[in-house]
Order: C-alpha cells, then sequence, then structure tokens
C-alpha cells in the first residue's frame, strides 16, 4: 500500500447519479422496453379462493382478434419442470410441490388460470373474458380456524393439512425459573395484520427467445438477476448460460420482486413457443390482489417480570398465515425467534411457531420480514411499564444492555457486540423533553385533547456480527480501468431506488483515487455482471466492503504497472485526482487515461507483466456489526373521529459510517413513511370466505403527504468494529421500528381510557372502537 | 376490427398524430404510440398520480383520459421539461433534495409540482403538501419531495437533520 487516498466523497450527500435520467423521464423501467416484433400477455385469474377447475373451454379466446397463443394450466405444465417459484427457490422447501398456472384447482382469488398472448394488451384482456371456466367451490381455508380445522380440505394435498410447518417449544435459558421468581406474569394476545410492498411499479417482464440460437433474453424488474435466471431456467428446462436476464430501473420493490415469479415463468415459455418476444405488466389490480403479501402473524406471549421493573422472560407463541403458494414464510419462525431478546437482557425465551397455509396471497419478503420480534417485544415493554404505573422510556433503559457489560449475547446465542440502543435512547432522551411532554399533555387532557407519545427500539443484524460458523456472505465485485481512464465496476447489487450508482462510486472513487463523475456501477445483467442481490440491508456492509476491497486491489495492480511505465518505486507512487505520479515529483503525473492506453501498446510493459487492468474480488462481511436505534413519537388521537395526527417524530438511529447521509435519511424516512402507513392505513383485507377485498388504491389505503410528518434524523456513528468497513444498512429499520413506535404513543395517548393496544393496525373506527365511542364489528 | 380513429394532438411542442382505438388511454397513447414512456402508469384507476400530464395547463390522469377526448389540445409531459437538454430549475432542485428514489412516481409528481408553481409561484410547505396529496411515493415519505419544492421556488428547505444541507 502506498498511502491513504484523501477521503473526498464518502460521508457527503453528494447528488446521486441516477437522478438526471429519471428525472427527465429517460429511464428504462421494464415497461419501457420495446422489443421488434413484440406481443402481449395476460393471465385469466380465478374469482374464487378455493376451488376445483371442472372445466376449462379457451376455443372462443383462440380465435379471438389477434390472439396468437392461450394455454391453461395442464398445456403450460408439459412445457416445463416443476420447482420452485419466487423465493421458493432461497428456502428450498420441498413441498408443497406445485404448478406454474392452476391445474386442477384455484388456491386464491387471482390465482392463475390461464395466460393469454395478443398483438395488443387490449386485445388480450379481451381474449381473457372468452375463456370459459367451471369451478367446483371448495370450503376455503381463509382464517386460522380454518386452517386448523381438519375437516377442511387441505389446499395443498401433498401437505396433507393446512399446517406447513409446526415446532416444539424451544427453550433458552432458565425459562421455568424466570418465571417462578417473575412477581407478574402479563398474558396477551397481539398481533399483526397482514399488509403489503406496494412498489409504485407493478412486476413485470419482456421475455424474448430466439430460436434461432436457443438463447432466452429476458428483461424484468426484480431484485437480483441471478436469482431470477435460476428460476427461469431451471422451470424451462434451460441451460442457464443460455438465459440471460437484464434490468434496468426499477421502480420500487420492498422484498416483492426476489425471485423469478409464476407470471415470469409463464411468460418465457410462451415467448419460447412463439419465437416472438412477450411483454407482461402486471396490473394494479393483479399487484395488490395476487403479487404477495406480509406480516400476518399473532402471538400469545407470556412475561415475566418484578415489581422493580426487570423483565425475566417471555413465553412466546407464534401463528403465521403463509398465505398460498408459500415461499419466504417457512424461515421466518427462527429469525422471529432468535432476534426476540434484542438489545434487552431477556435471559429466558420459550418460542414455539406454527405456520399454516390460506387460500390468501403468498406471504412475502416485506421491508424486515421478521419484523413481528420488535412488534411484539416493545409492544410487552410498553404494556409492562403501564401495568407498574412507570415510564416506558425508563423500563427500556433499565432493561437495555450496556456496551462491554454483560450479557454480550442474546439468550438465543446472538452476538451483541456493537449494539448502541442504549446509546439511541439516551439520545432520545436530550432530543425530547419527556418530563416537558407530560406536563403538556395532563394540560391537554384538561381541555379533551389526547397527546401520547411512544417510543420503540430496534437492532437489525445488517449484516449482523461475525460469529463463528456463521458466514456473513460473499459479495463478488469486479473493476475495471477502461481505456479512457474511468474505473468501471460491476456489482451483483440490483438497485431498486437505494441510489448504489451513486453511493458504490464514492466508495470505489474514494479508495481507487478518481472523480466520483469517473466511476460508472454496472448492474442488472446477468451475462456481465457478479452474482447477487438487493435485499436484507446488506448492500451497505457487503457491497461498500466489496468496493473498497476491490478498488485496493485494481489500485495496487495499476500502481504496480505503473511503475514500469514510470521507471519508479511503487511505494513511491499514489493515484490522484485521476493520475498516478511519484510522490513530490509532480511533473511525473501520468493520468489514467494514459496508463490504460500505455499498457495496451505493445513492448510498453517488461514481458511476463500484467498489463489487464480488471480485478475480481469478493467481501466476506468483515467484522459485521448491527444497525439499530430508537424511534418516537408524539401523536395526538382525535376521540371524536379517530384520526391520528403525528406531531413529531424523531429518529436516532446507528448504521455505523454514513457513505451518502441524503441517501441513509431517504432509507430510513421512506420506511418510517411505510410503517406509519401500516398502523393507520393500510390492510390487505380477505372476508371471510377468502375474497379479496382491497384491491383498488380507494381500499388499500397509501400514506400520502397528508399523512406523514417532517422526520427529524440524528445519527449516532458510535462503534468501529473493522478496520476497512463500518458502513452498516440501514433499508429495514424505519420499516422495522415505526410500527410499535406509532401504536406505543397510540396507547399513551388513549391511557385516560384505560386502552391497551394489542393489534397493528388502529385506522379510526378501531380507535373509537377502542375508546368506546363505537360497538365493535 | 376494432374501430380506430385518427388524431393529432400537440405534445411538448410539437405536432404529433396517431390512429388509435378510441378506448385507448393518453398514458397508452403516449407511451405506445408516440413512444414516450417518461410517463408512467402506476394504478390506471386515477389515484396514485403517477400518470399526471399537463393538458392544456392542467395537471391530469393520462390513465383516466382516453387521447381521442384530448384532440387538438397541448399535453406537457415530463420529457417537456427539460430545457435544451438539461435539467430545468425544478429537476435540478429535486436533485440536489434527494427528493425521489426508485424514480416511478417521479413523472407525475414533476408535473403536479410544474402545474403548482403556474400557479403559485412561492408556495408554502402546508399549499405543497395539500397539492400534492393526490400523488403516491412509495419510497420517500415526502420529505424530501416538498423540500425539493420549496428549494425550486426559492424557499429554504426543511432543516430537521443532524445531515440536511
Amino acid at each position: 500500500m502506498s498511502q491513504q487516498v484523501a477521503q473526498r466523497y464518502v460521508g457527503s450527500p453528494i447528488k446521486r447519479s441516477e437522478d438526471p435520467r429519471i428525472l427527465m423521464g429517460a429511464g428504462t423501467y421494464v415497461d419501457d422496453v420495446k422489443l421488434p416484433g413484440m406481443v402481449h400477455a395476460a393471465f385469466l385469474r380465478s374469482p374464487f379462493a378455493h376451488a376445483t377447475i371442472a372445466s376449462i373451454d379457451t376455443s372462443l379466446a383462440r380465435k379471438a382478434e389477434g390472439v396468437l397463443l392461450v394455454y391453461t394450466g395442464e398445456e403450460l405444465e408439459a412445457l416445463l419442470t416443476p420447482g420452485p417459484y419466487g423465493l421458493g427457490l432461497i428456502m428450498s422447501m420441498e413441498k408443497p410441490v406445485f404448478s406454474c398456472l392452476a391445474t386442477d384447482k384455484v388456491r386464491l382469488v387471482g390465482d392463475l388460470v390461464a395466460i393469454v398472448v395478443a398483438e395488443s394488451r387490449y386485445l388480450a384482456e379481451d381474449a381473457t373474458e372468452l375463456i370459459d371456466v367451471e369451478y367446483d367451490e371448495l370450503p376455503p381455508v381463509a382464517t386460522v380456524e380454518q386452517a386448523f380445522d381438519p375437516s377442511n380440505p387441505p389446499i395443498f394435498e401433498d401437505l396433507g393439512s393446512n399446517i406447513l410447518v409446526q415446532s416444539e417449544p424451544h427453550a433458552f435459558g432458565d425459562v421455568e425459573g424466570a418465571f417462578s421468581r417473575a412477581d407478574h406474569v402479563l398474558r396477551v394476545t397481539i398481533s399483526q395484520h397482514r399488509h403489503q410492498n406496494v412498489p409504485m411499479e407493478t412486476r413485470g417482464c419482456v421475455a424474448s427467445y430466439d430460436p434461432a440460437t436457443e438463447h432466452l433474453l429476458m428483461w424484468s424488474a426484480n431484485q437480483g438477476v441471478h436469482i431470477h435466471r435460476t428460476t427461469i431456467s431451471g422451470r424451462l428446462g434451460m441451460d442457464p448460460e443460455k438465459v440471460r436476464i437484464r434490468t434496468a430501473d426499477v421502480g420500487g420493490s420492498f422484498g416483492l420482486k426476489l425471485g423469478g415469479s409464476r407470471e415470469d415463468v409463464a411468460v418465457a415459455a410462451a415467448s419460447r413457443a412463439l419465437g416472438l418476444p412477450v411483454k407482461y405488466i402486471e396490473d394494479r389490480y393483479e399487484n395488490l390482489t395476487a403479487s404477495g403479501q406480509a406480516r400476518e402473524e399473532s402471538f400469545d406471549v407470556e412475561a415475566a417480570y418484578t415489581d422493580d421493573g426487570d423483565i425475566l422472560g417471555l413465553k412466546v407463541k407464534m401463528v403465521m398465515d403463509a398465505g398460498a403458494y408459500p415461499g419466504l414464510a417457512g424461515a421466518l419462525p427462527s429469525m422471529i425467534e432468535s432476534m426476540l431478546p434484542s438489545a434487552y437482557k431477556i435471559a429466558a425465551l420459550e418460542f414455539q411457531s406454527t405456520v399454516i397455509v390460506t387460500n390468501k396471497a403468498t406471504y412475502v419478503a416485506y421491508r424486515g420480514p421478521w419484523a413481528a420480534e420488535t412488534f411484539v417485544r416493545e409492544r410487552v415493554i410498553d404494556l409492562v411499564a403501564h401495568e407498574l404505573g412507570r415510564e416506558p422510556f425508563d423500563i427500556r433503559m433499565q432493561n437495555v444492555v450496556t456496551r462491554g457489560e454483560e450479557p454480550t449475547v442474546m439468550i438465543t446465542g446472538r452476538s451483541l457486540v456493537g449494539v448502541t440502543v442504549r446509546e439511541s435512547l439516551e439520545r432520545l432522551g436530550e432530543l425530547v423533553d419527556l418530563p416537558g411532554f407530560r406536563l403538556e399533555q395532563e394540560a391537554a387532557r384538561a381541555e379533551g385533547r389526547y397527546l401520547g407519545i411512544g417510543m420503540a427500539s430496534y437492532i437489525e443484524a445488517a449484516p449482523g456480527p461475525k460469529m463463528p460458523g456463521m458466514p456473513l456472505g460473499r459479495e463478488e465485485m469486479r473493476m475495471e480501468l477502461a481505456e479512457d481512464g474511468k474505473l468501471i465496476v460491476f456489482t451483483g447489487q440490483m438497485p431498486h431506488g437505494q441510489s448504489h450508482e451513486t453511493t458504490i462510486a464514492q466508495v470505489a472513487a474514494d479508495e481507487f483515487g478518481v472523480a466520483f463523475e469517473d466511476v460508472q456501477v454496472v448492474f442488472g445483467d446477468s451475462d456481465i455482471v457478479p452474482p447477487g442481490f438487493t435485499g436484507g440491508s446488506r448492500s451497505a456492509t457487503m457491497a461498500g466492503g466489496a468496493a473498497i476491497m476491490t478498488a485496493r486491489a485494481l489500485r495496487a495492480k495499476v500502481l504496480e504497472t505503473s511503475s514500469h511505465l514510470l521507471e519508479a518505486n511503487v511505494a513511491d507512487l499514489r493515484i490522484e485526482n485521476g493520475a498516478v505520479s511519484v510522490v513530490g515529483v509532480p511533473a511525473s503525473a501520468m493520468t489514467l487515461a494514459d496508463v490504460a492506453s500505455a499498457v495496451r501498446q505493445p513492448g510498453r510493459l517488461p514481458e511476463g507483466v500484467d498489463g489487464e487492468l480488471k480485478v475480481e474480488n469478493a467481501y466476506d462481511g468483515g467484522s459485521g456489526g448491527w444497525s439499530g436505534g430508537t424511534h418516537c413519537a408524539i401523536v395526538e388521537v382525535d376521540c371524536e373521529t379517530g384520526l391520528v395526527h403525528i406531531e413529531r417524530y424523531v429518529v436516532t438511529e446507528d448504521c455505523g459510517k454514513l457513505i451518502n447521509p441524503a441517501v441513509v435519511d431517504g432509507q430510513v424516512r421512506g420506511g418510517v413513511a411505510q410503517g406509519i402507513g401500516a398502523v393507520l392505513l393500510e390492510r390487505s383485507a380477505y372476508d371471510d370466505r377468502g375474497n379479496y377485498l382491497t384491491a383498488t388504491f380507494m381500499d388499500y389505503l397509501m400514506p400520502t403527504t397528508m399523512d406523514i410528518p417532517n422526520i427529524e434524523i440524528s445519527h449516532l456513528e458510535t462503534v468501529p468494529l473493522d478496520p476497512d468497513v463500518n458502513f452498516r444498512g440501514i433499508g429495514e429499520g424505519g420499516m422495522i421500528v415505526a410500527p410499535p413506535t406509532i401504536c406505543n404513543a397510540i396507547e399513551d395517548a388513549l391511557a385516560p381510557f384505560g386502552v391497551r393496544i394489542y393489534q397493528q393496525h388502529l385506522p379510526p373506527a378501531k380507535l373509537l372502537e377502542l375508546i368506546g365511542v363505537i360497538e365493535p364489528e | 376490427m376494432s374501430e380506430t380513429v385518427d388524431i393529432l394532438l400537440t405534445v411538448n411542442g410539437t405536432q404529433r398524430s396517431a390512429n388509435v382505438e378510441p378506448r385507448k388511454t393518453l398514458a397508452d397513447v403516449l407511451r405506445d404510440d408516440l413512444e414516450l414512456t417518461g410517463t408512467h402508469v402506476g394504478c390506471e384507476h386515477g389515484v396514485c398520480g403517477a400518470c399526471t400530464v399537463l393538458i392544456d395547463g392542467e395537471a391530469a390522469r393520462s390513465c383516466l383520459t382516453f387521447a381521442v377526448q384530448v384532440r387538438g389540445s397541448e399535453i406537457v409531459t415530463i420529457e417537456g421539461l427539460a430545457e435544451d437538454g438539461e435539467m430545468n430549475p425544478l429537476q435540478q432542485a429535486m436533485q440536489a433534495s434527494h427528493g425521489f428514489q426508485c424514480g416511478f412516481c417521479t413523472p407525475g409528481f414533476l408535473m403536479q409540482i410544474t402545474a403548482l408553481m403556474n400557479e403559485n409561484p412561492k408556495p408554502s410547505e402546508p399549499e405543497i403538501r395539500e397539492a400534492l396529496s393526490g400523488n403516491v411515493c412509495r419510497c420517500t415519505g415526502y420529505q424530501s419531495i416538498v423540500a425539493g419544492v420549496l428549494r425550486a421556488t426559492g424557499q429554504s428547505p426543511i432543516s430537521d437533520s443532524t445531515h440536511q444541507e
């Protein structure tokens, strides 16, 4: 190593490289892809939650104007290789096995029954209406009770019942001891309601199979091109090398667009059959109904605590509703279990989980998929505080771990190294005048106004602390010095709003020694970029670290090569401002473009010296670490309308060193907005027949400018754990911790009514019920 | 065969023609027939605002408008905001404020804001929030967008983070 290059870009809120194109309408989202001869797909979807398909007649549709292809489930399945779809791929679940389109039966409203390809989307949709399907309805399984009722038919025959996974109780620490020592045991049932990702861009793809070369090119909106390729090539029975997935701009995802979907596979198969490019763009009705939903869990909780407010232990039984066509849900219970104690000295935990399948949309990843652990724990802490007549803030401070003191490991085994929840609470105590608020609250109550304050804390393994036997991952990256002296970065990250073209370039520019403008970040092409994906708040550490390590390796190689060109010792060389020079001899400077061009000329380098200015590298996450923090909301509840106004929202958080503070703030605020929406507005509602009730934006209410307050953010950058890489992920934190923050604030506001909150969804009608203004439904 | 109709309209200052089915929405005609894919379709039922364009100076939902309804009208889309290929002051202000993330709702917001600024050159924060309440953004929590409008109209951005400029 020669010398450290001054840090010029990392830490600065510099403008995004993505912005000129997206602000001028020049982005390339999947629906903007138009290939010669392209035709359009539409799907016929089930109107029933659970039914057998008695017969299906597509003859009229096949004859309809502009129609090129119609496949039923059975016809399509004959062209495919069975196997997993979506996140089922990553979860490697053996059962249930299911088809691409429904064959014998439909399993949710919106299930795929047939695909139609026509000259335009309008004509394709027209033709779906000409398909005649006779259904025999089956008893729907739309509730937990219905799923547990053995008289109901199994949705998936190979499961034998509607129970996907049922675990034995797992005990950590001395659970019985904790409960026998306790002065009190709180017994409550706490639940999260079903809600969903709702990216502004729906899902979609353009598949283009070339019969001459037998290659498939597929444009799609996704979070990782290689994961997508595995599903497409697997189900189509193709050599992965003959499938190329390309992705340019993606209009949000929040976990939804991970892994090739059943729709993607059907469209790819149609393109192969026709030898034509086929486009399918999900419409909003389809997106809300059938793309996937998240967060439907219920928890029977017992919490053992002392008169003094020490929380000694928890016993938790969870039931999670995985919906139909399960993918991710089976993997979540163990994550929720291991994270439940979080940054608190909870020394005993018993956890038991059951995952059921129902006739609802698939449970998918949504921004902090395991967030139930935070909701349950942070609600329990407030409930315990209320039982004891204590300030919830004080109960948190009393129970939260302190860095460098025991316990340094959660009772579930996860290391607490570098956790700064205590510091985030202390910072919050400085930013929010709690005693002053209590006086204000009392005065307001005297006037019939109901103010409340709530807070909640979380940590997220982003990527998590390094622990023996638990690798943090492997983030590959490639860099090369182009002939014009620009640094080209190839990443497996698949940005969909996270600004990686900017942040990865900031890190690489600093480490390599070029201007930010001279770095180009390449992503979204399975033929070109290394494997990878964007999700799980991993990219700050993993891609940030890979950028540092790879730029460092390329810099060493460029310096080594330049030492021959400049006839100087490597140790005397530096790269700065896009040029290589001998330290102290500015006149020696040779621009990187000159270096890149010189190495390509014969005879400029001694024989045997590698003039390829390219490196490949992989980063293992280094020491890793946690992100985390505390959020606080001050709300006013209007007890006549049930409306909640958020007066103030304060975030204290620690994601280590910030690459681009404006990007970090944007991630935090966006997550908080989704959390506020989850509590006050959003719900994926079904009736007890499994009919989906919220299939438009007039029913599924999204937060607007009128619902989301300005959010104050205070960053702690407390603990450097790693000698090189101390960026940690922040994408999910806001969505993980905002729901309990808001619920805690509302409960505090409604304390005069003795209200206790056990369910996360608190729209006006629910609040009026809790206050006693209206009767429960 | 579906009947088609010839239409003429002015888009971003240029006269354009198309031969379209009467049922084809303005959004689809802009995107498919005129190849102006900057206008995005987010819900196709008039709630999310991603497809907002200016029709004769007024912000309107191009997903709820049939192209045949706007024959002879002046349409401005996101592609019409740049000046000589460079971002206009609103676009520059949005970049400076890190207004957007994924960019999908962005065209609708910028067109709605353009309509707002034409009516009210110095809107207050409550006026901005009211004017943008019919546009949905899933990424940002709106604060950075509101800050961008304040910046574009020469007003101080909201200052409430340790890192806000």
